[in-house]
């Protein structure tokens, strides 16, 4: 596995689900970044039980996590 | 019995109208990939699909799509595959499933394709893949549709990619239905 270099990679460990989405996939910045308005669950679409967007710092935060931990695993 | 030659050469001048010969040749390909990844289940897949522009662009009109329902750009026997990636950086989980759902209604769909794998963690980040594919005979485009699943057993990422496909639909028009 690669070492976590990218805000996607922190944002899919936080909610399951496809929870976000961005305005312009091709420039996946925080900026960018929205809520979808609907999931599939259990064959169905219903609305996106997450309501907020986690902050550009939680964020952050949560990718220098998941870095940390690969470092610790990978020397 | 006489035999009797044709011309070519002298029988036809001007171009030949389509309608006077059989066409060959696939009139309708198109293929379309998950954007985001995403942890867990996505059942159906709501969002976050866009067409491969990677050096490719759809042959014919080409499928559209909202909310992860597909809409077939005319009748015909297609081809559809869908292909998805996942990974678990520890544990197992006993399956992850690519599904692929049929309305005839427009409104209840059905499972119609499963793939099926699974994950038994190789000591870090582990990988699997499954895919699944149908043939579909679409005598009417309001109200035969597609769209597709992914559920686990154990929570797993599935991946999307704006530049590879990682979790990818493919239609393929075979012929007339």
């Amino acid at each position: 596995m690669a070492r976590p270099n990218h805000i996607e990679d922190a944002l899919i460990k936080m909610h399951s689900n496809q929870w976000f989405t961005w305005t312009d996939s091709k420039n996946k910045i925080y900026a960018n970044l929205r809520l979808t308005e609907k999931v599939g669950v259990d064959e169905n679409i219903v609305d996106n039980p997450v309501t907020e967007l986690p902050t550009e710092t939680v964020v952050n935060a949560k990718l220098k996590e998941l870095q940390d931990a690969w470092d610790a695993a990978n020397g | 019995m006489s035999l009797v030659k044709l011309n070519i050469a002298r029988g036809v001048t001007g171009t030949l109208p389509t309608s006077n010969y059989v066409q060959g040749g696939i009139t309708e390909a198109d293929q379309w990939r998950l954007t985001t990844s995403f942890n867990g289940t996505a059942n159906p897949i709501a969002s976050n699909w866009e067409r491969n522009d990677t050096t490719f662009d759809k042959i014919g009109t080409g499928m559209s799509e909202s909310s992860g329902i597909f809409t077939f750009p005319s009748t015909g026997i297609y081809k559809v595959e869908f292909n998805i990636n996942a990974s678990k950086s520890s544990g197992d989980t006993m399956y992850n499933a690519s599904k692929i759902f049929i309305t005839t209604n427009n409104s209840d769909y059905n499972e119609r394709a499963l793939g099926y794998s699974f994950i038994n963690e190789a000591g870090g980040e582990t990988y699997s893949s499954s895919h699944c594919q149908l043939m579909i005979d679409v005598t009417d485009t309001s109200n035969i549709k597609v769209r597709f699943g992914v559920i686990n057993q154990a929570a797993t990422d599935f991946y999307g990619d704006t530049n590879v496909n990682k979790t990818t639909a493919t239609f393929i028009r075979l012929g007339s239905t």
